[in-house]
């Protein structure tokens, strides 16, 4: 599941959505909620996907975790159709998914952890991303005995650990406090320049959006399509308050506004 | 001091309404209140108790019986118990999971379960005689109940971001069972395994009470025809003490096996 994880050239496509559809059957009426989805991410690119609540891209980022399937079109990883949940595209969730009846370190030697394989090489790795996400003095702890922001740590800690091809997000920073996101948003960049992960992260924060992604896509409700999508030209590290990141993001929120009056 | 009031108080509270039963009971009978043959003195009960455990057997009816009435009750019970966890936690599962399975075995299970316990026992007495087997037909039959609904609620009602994240990190849907829903369930199973144990006592007594040679049932039966309240009375304590403490010990089981039961909430 690990180990080979570097067939992709640097700069190749990683990840890639051939026109999928997404209906759902609601009341015996037929509901679309994604249409004609189509792009490529590359690899170690940070994309960002916004839209208002409701608009089918939590649904899209299911899809790509291989627990939805799509009504039609095709989704491939490093070439190869997806079929199912599995370690190479994973996910954090909004709400704590932790389980609540391992340690800190327990969750994020989880699925390092096989039966029949021994212990040792995976614990250099579960103490590397304890310390990694800046948990070592808290490895003894219970979920409930910890932060929300910490969850979200071990979170992040649980699935990076399995150098996942694609790292799917979906508003994980949404139930934190304003602060708190801050931090997590610092870590996670931090740990994107230092592991070249590639991830694709869901938000309706605008502002979000911009000082996070290379590339952000715009989803519009109702259509269910991607209605635009924009690279981020600002450089990083990039400043949340000032400059040119608020700037952009009023522009993109302008994008979305017009895109929502007019479809 | 502080502290010491503390641990008198945690220790002694639990003990508190036995203590005055037993002091009232103490003062009924000091003054004759009621007739020794209804409620027999505290005395006595101690001295019966005393033969029941440790005279030698021979000497006395009762005397140094308890041994094995104990083990055979226990075998009951505990063979009993351990076919109704199997069966209740196995379909229990199956049904919380699979929709299919549910609607296949719910309307029948719960037609079952709304048949008191006590209705099997002729049909168990033509089935399988008066013994062991008619016992543990019993005690099982009636401690399923509630360990199979007990797990079908948990596994339908566990959050599936649990098992989505288990099934994201790779874990296959027979492991996840082990790994991540018999874990995320704990709680729910504990509860069930806790009353289908106590429930279990029960039907115990009721499969001894039908003339089965050996048993604390079988004990309290056989003095309530040759007139011996007190060994009734003791009868009824010993499993009062027997059962509580053998819940303490599928809490202390459950607490040494599975991680998940130690970190309970």
């Amino acid at each position: 599941m690990n180990g080979e994880d570097t067939s992709a050239p640097a700069g190749g496509v990683m990840l890639r959505l051939e026109h999928v559809f997404k209906e759902f059957q609601l009341d015996g009426k037929r509901q679309r909620v994604l249409e004609d989805i189509h792009f490529a991410v590359r690899r170690g690119e940070f994309i960002c996907i916004v839209g208002r609540s409701g608009c089918g891209k939590s649904t899209l980022l299911k899809i790509v975790g291989g627990f939805l399937k799509p009504t039609s079109g095709r989704v491939f990883l490093n070439g190869s159709p997806v079929e199912k949940p599995g370690p190479d595209r994973s996910f954090v969730f909004q709400e704590d998914a932790l389980f609540p009846w391992l340690t800190v370190e327990e969750n994020i030697a989880f699925g390092v952890q096989r039966p029949g394989k021994r212990r040792g090489a995976e614990q250099g790795e579960v103490e590397r991303f304890l310390f990694l996400v800046g948990l070592a003095d808290f490895r003894n702890y219970l979920p409930r005995e910890i932060s929300g922001g910490m969850k979200q740590r071990v979170a992040l800690a649980r699935v990076l650990i399995l150098k996942p091809r694609v790292l799917l997000m979906d508003e994980p920073f949404g139930a934190l406090d304003a602060h708190t996101r801050e931090e997590m948003r610092d870590l996670l960049l931090g740990l994107w320049e230092q592991l070249g992960q590639t991830i694709l992260f869901v938000t309706h924060d605008v502002s979000e959006a911009v000082l996070l992604a290379d590339r952000v896509l715009v989803m519009d409700k109702g259509s269910g399509r991607i209605r635009r999508e924009m690279q981020v030209p600002i450089a990083r590290p990039r400043n949340n308050y000032e400059g040119q990141v608020p700037q952009f993001a009023r522009t993109l929120n302008k994008i979305i506004k017009e895109k929502r009056e007019g479809g | 001091m502080g502290l010491w009031r503390k641990k008198v108080i945690e220790t002694g509270t639990p003990l508190l309404i036995p203590a005055v039963m037993v002091l009232g009971w103490i003062l009924v009978s000091a003054f004759g209140l009621i007739p020794a043959y209804v409620l027999p003195r505290p005395q006595e009960i101690l001295s019966t108790a005393y033969h029941y455990l440790f005279a030698h057997p021979g000497q006395a009816p009762y005397a140094g019986r308890f041994w094995s009435d104990a083990r055979a009750s226990l075998v009951r019970v505990g063979s009993g118990f351990g076919i109704a966890a199997f069966l209740g936690l196995l379909l229990g599962l199956v049904s919380g999971r699979l929709p299919f399975a549910k609607k296949l075995m719910s309307s029948f299970i719960n037609g079952l379960r709304a048949v008191p316990g006590i209705c099997w026992l002729p049909i168990a007495l033509v089935w399988f005689g008066i013994g062991l087997k008619t016992t543990l037909f019993l005690v099982a039959l009636a401690a399923f109940f509630p360990i199979y609904i007990n797990t079908a609620a948990g596994a339908r009602q566990i959050n599936p971001i649990l098992l989505q994240s288990g099934a994201m990190m790779g874990v296959t849907r027979l492991r996840g069972v082990f790994s991540v829903l018999l874990p995320g369930i704990m709680p729910e199973i504990a509860t069930g395994l806790r009353l289908g144990l106590g429930i279990s006592w029960a039907y115990l007594v009721l499969g001894e009470l039908t003339g089965v040679p050996n048993g604390l049932g079988a004990v309290i039966m056989d003095a309530r025809m040759l007139g011996r309240i007190d060994m009734i009375m003791l009868g009824i304590m010993i499993i009062a003490v027997i059962g509580r403490l053998s819940d303490k010990l599928l809490m202390f089981t459950l607490r040494s096996l599975f991680k998940s039961a130690r970190r309970m909430a």
